[in-house]
C-alpha cells in the first residue's frame, strides 16, 4: 500500500480524502493557495506545501508544480478530488509519466469521457438510449437551426463542460441568441473552450445517475443509483439514495447499462454514469464523470462501502473483493448542500467571514465540511460549507431526521440555504418523491417565504442591544443596569473560576 | 428601554425592561417573558415565556444578524431620529454589485434607453455568469465600471434617469 499521498484539492473533499488516508495509515500531503493558509485541509494534513495565488489556474491547476512537490515530499500517488485536475487526461498522463500514481481512471478514459461528443458515441455504441440533438459541437447558424428541429425547450451545453458551467435552458427562439451568448462565455472562461452543442430538453426530467467502482482486472461493480432531481441553476443541491422512484426493474437495467459504457473504456477507480429520465422511467445518457462526485456519501451510507478507500485500493492494484450480487441497498440516505448563497436573490453566492458555525450531530448524521467560527469565505472558490447526510431505515426517516438536523444548524456572518433546505424536506411533492429538476423554480415559496416568525429575532436583538450598553459585548445572563452592576458580575464570575 | 429595528425594511419597536431574573419584552402590544444565557461566543439560549429557542447572535455596531430554526435575520438598530429614513436605500435608479464580481461585460452605452428588466450589466462571481437587470425603464445616466474591472458588495455600477 502507498506510504504517503498528495491531495490535488482544497474544502471539504480534501478533508474527506485526508481523513480516509489517516484511516489507512497512509501520511498526506496537501497543497494551499494563499487565500487557503487557514484552510481545515491543511492543518489536517502532516505535510503542507504552498503552491501560488488564490486564483485555481495561478495555483491548484499548475500540474507540473504538484507533480513537483508529489515527488519533492516522497508521495507516490495524487488524489484529484473533484474538479480541478480531476477530469484532466492531460495531467494523469503527466503523473504516469513521472511515475506518480493518479487515483482515477487512465488518461485514455478520461479522455474519451471528457468530451460530450465522443462520448455520446460511446454510449451508442454501447446501445445507451441518448437524447436527440446535435452531432457534435456547432457553429452559431447550426444551432439554431437544430433548436428549430428539435423543436423547444432546448438545453445549450458547453462540449468541455460539467456541473452546470456554460449551460443554458432555452424556452423559445427569441432567448435563443442571448443564451447562445452566455453559454459560450462562460464555457470559454470556465473551461477554455468556447464549443458547445444543443439537445431536446427533456420535460419534467428526473436526474438520476449510477456509482460505478472498477478494479484493474477489468471488474466492474455498480453500488446503485443517487437521484439528483433537486437543482438550481443547474447545480444539485439535494441528493438522495436511493431513488424514491424507479423500480428495482429499471435499477438493474441502468446498472447494467452504466457498467458497459465504463467497460467499453476499460474503466477503473471511482466513476458515475449520469441519466436523466422521464415520467415513464425511460433513461438517456447525459455523461461520465470519471471521477469522485460530491454526492458519494449516500451511496456509501446505503452500501457500507467506503468509496474514496476504495480508489486508493484500486490505484494500489488491489482487487474488488465482492461480486455485484453481494451487494445489498440498505436503509436510504439523504445529502444537503449548505451553501452560502441567497435562496431569495437567486442563489447568489454569500462571501463574508463566517463568524459563527454550528454543526448537528447525533446517530446517523455525518457533516462533511471543512469549516470553522472565524473562517474566511472568499469568492475564489465554490461557496459549498457542508454536505449534511442523514441515514435511516426508509426514506420518510431520512427525510425528518434531515430536517431535524437542519433545524439544530447555525451560521453566522454569511446568508445560507438553510431554512429553503428545511421547507423542502417539509414540502409535500418531495416526500411522496415527485420530484423533476424544474423542482425549485416551481415552487418559489420555499425561497422566499412570507409567514416566517420574526418575534424571537426581534427579542433576540433587543435583548443583545441591552445587554451591550455597556460596550462589553460579552456579559451573560440579563440586562445591564450600571457599570457598578457590570463591575460586581464580572468580579463574582472571576471569583467563581477561582474555586 | 425602547428599541427601533429595521428587518427587511419594515420598522419594528421593541420595549424590554429588567427585572431581577427575567427580562420582559413588549412586542406587538404583548408582554413576553424572556431568560437568557450565553452558551458559548454567539450562541444563546433563550427561554420566550416558556418556549425554549437555541439562538446564534452576531451583533457588529448597529447590525444585529440573529439565526435561528435555519433562517438568518438581518437586523439594524435604528434611533428614532432615523426612524422617518426607515424606508431604506435605493432610489431604483441605479444598478448595483449584489455581491463581490468581475464585470464581464457592459451591454449599454451612456444615453441609450432601457426598459424594466432589460439585461445592462453582465457580472461573474464564483464562476457564474449573470445579467444585472434595469430596475425600471430609464435612460443610462452614467456609467461608473469598465468592462474587467472587480468590484464589492453594493457598488453602484449604472446610474439610470428616469424618462
Amino acid at each position: 500500500m502507498f506510504k504517503k499521498i498528495l491531495i490535488a484539492n482544497r474544502g471539504e473533499i480534501a478533508v474527506r480524502i485526508i481523513r480516509a488516508c489517516k484511516e489507512l495509515e497512509i501520511k498526506t500531503v496537501a497543497v494551499y493557495s494563499d487565500a487557503d493558509r487557514n484552510a481545515m485541509h491543511v492543518m489536517l494534513a502532516d505535510e503542507a506545501y504552498h503552491i501560488g495565488p488564490p486564483k485555481p489556474a495561478e495555483s491548484y491547476l499548475l500540474k507540473e508544480k504538484i507533480i513537483e512537490v508529489a515527488k519533492k515530499s516522497g508521495a507516490e500517488a495524487i488524489h484529484p478530488g473533484f474538479g480541478f485536475l480531476s477530469e484532466n487526461d492531460s495531467f494523469a498522463e503527466l503523473c504516469e509519466k513521472e511515475g506518480v500514481v493518479f487515483i482515477g481512471p487512465s488518461a485514455e478514459a478520461i479522455r474519451l469521457m471528457g468530451d460530450k461528443i465522443t462520448a455520446r458515441k460511446i454510449a451508442m455504441k454501447a446501445k445507451v438510449p441518448l437524447v436527440p440533438g446535435s452531432d457534435g459541437a456547432v457553429t452559431d447558424v447550426e444551432a439554431s437551426r437544430v433548436a428549430e428541429e428539435i423543436g423547444y425547450p432546448v438545453m445549450i451545453k458547453a462540449s468541455a463542460g460539467g456541473g452546470g458551467k456554460g449551460m443554458r435552458l432555452v424556452n423559445s427562439e427569441d432567448e435563443f441568441e442571448a443564451a447562445l451568448r452566455m453559454a459560450r462565455s462562460e464555457a470559454s472562461s470556465s473551461f477554455g473552450d468556447d464549443s458547445v452543442f444543443v439537445e431536446r430538453f427533456v420535460q419534467k426530467p428526473r436526474h438520476i445517475e449510477i456509482q460505478i467502482l472498477g478494479d484493474k482486472h477489468g471488474n466492474v461493480l455498480h453500488l446503485f443509483e443517487r437521484e439528483c432531481s433537486i437543482q438550481r441553476r443547474h447545480q444539485k443541491v439535494i441528493e438522495e439514495a436511493p431513488s424514491g422512484f424507479i423500480s428495482s426493474k429499471t435499477r438493474k437495467k441502468m446498472g447494467d447499462v452504466a457498467v458497459n459504457i465504463a467497460k467499453a473504456v476499460n474503466y477503473y477507480g471511482a466513476g458515475t454514469v449520469e441519466f436523466i429520465m422521464d415520467q415513464e422511467e425511460n433513461f438517456f445518457f447525459l455523461e461520465m464523470n470519471t471521477r469522485i462526485q460530491v454526492e458519494h456519501p449516500v451511496t456509501e451510507m446505503i452500501t457500507g462501502l467506503d468509496i474514496v478507500k476504495w480508489m486508493i485500493r484500486i490505484a494500489d492494484g488491489e482487487k474488488l473483493p465482492f461480486k455485484q450480487s453481494s451487494l445489498k441497498i440498505k436503509g436510504h440516505a439523504v445529502e444537503c448542500r449548505v451553501y452560502a448563497e441567497d435562496p431569495t436573490m437567486n442563489f447568489l453566492p454569500s462571501p463574508g467571514t463566517l463568524q459563527y458555525i454550528k454543526a448537528p450531530a447525533g446517530p446517523g448524521i455525518r457533516d462533511d465540511s471543512s469549516m470553522y467560527s472565524g473562517y474566511e469565505i472568499t469568492s475564489y472558490y465554490d461557496p459549498m460549507l457542508s454536505k449534511l447526510i442523514t441515514w435511516a431505515d426508509t426514506r420518510e426517516e431520512a427525510i425528518k431526521k434531515m430536517k431535524s438536523a437542519l433545524l439544530e444548524y447555525i451560521v453566522l456572518g454569511v446568508r445560507t440555504n438553510i431554512g429553503f433546505l428545511i421547507r423542502v424536506m417539509d414540502d409535500e411533492e418531495f416526500k411522496k418523491a415527485e420530484i423533476d429538476t424544474g423542482f425549485i423554480e416551481r415552487h418559489p415559496e420555499l425561497l422566499n417565504p412570507q409567514d416566517i416568525d420574526n418575534e424571537p429575532a426581534l427579542i433576540a436583538a433587543a435583548m443583545i442591544m441591552n445587554n451591550t450598553i455597556s460596550g462589553d459585548e460579552s456579559v451573560n445572563g440579563k440586562a445591564t443596569g450600571s457599570n457598578w452592576k457590570l463591575a460586581a458580575r464580572k468580579m463574582a464570575l472571576r471569583g467563581s473560576n477561582e474555586i | 428601554m425602547t428599541y427601533t429595528f429595521k428587518l427587511k425594511n419594515q420598522v419594528y419597536k421593541v420595549n424590554i425592561e429588567e427585572d431581577e431574573d427575567i427580562n420582559i419584552v413588549e412586542i406587538d402590544g404583548e408582554q413576553k417573558e424572556i431568560r437568557f444565557t450565553k452558551v458559548d461566543s454567539n450562541l444563546y439560549s433563550v427561554i420566550i415565556d416558556n418556549e425554549s429557542l437555541t439562538i446564534g447572535i452576531f451583533k457588529k455596531g448597529k447590525k444585529i444578524q440573529v439565526f435561528y430554526k435555519g433562517d438568518l435575520f438581518e437586523i439594524e438598530a435604528i434611533s428614532d431620529r432615523d426612524g422617518s429614513k426607515a424606508g431604506g436605500p435605493g432610489t431604483g435608479l441605479e444598478i448595483m454589485s449584489p455581491m463581490p464580481s468581475r464585470i464581464v461585460k457592459i451591454l449599454k452605452e451612456q444615453g441609450d434607453k432601457v426598459e424594466e428588466e432589460e439585461p445592462v450589466v453582465v457580472v461573474e462571481a464564483m464562476k457564474m455568469e449573470s445579467e444585472l437587470k434595469a430596475p425600471s425603464t430609464g435612460k443610462i445616466k452614467e456609467i461608473k465600471v469598465s468592462e474587467g474591472d472587480t468590484v464589492e458588495e453594493g457598488t453602484i455600477l449604472v446610474t439610470l434617469s428616469p424618462e
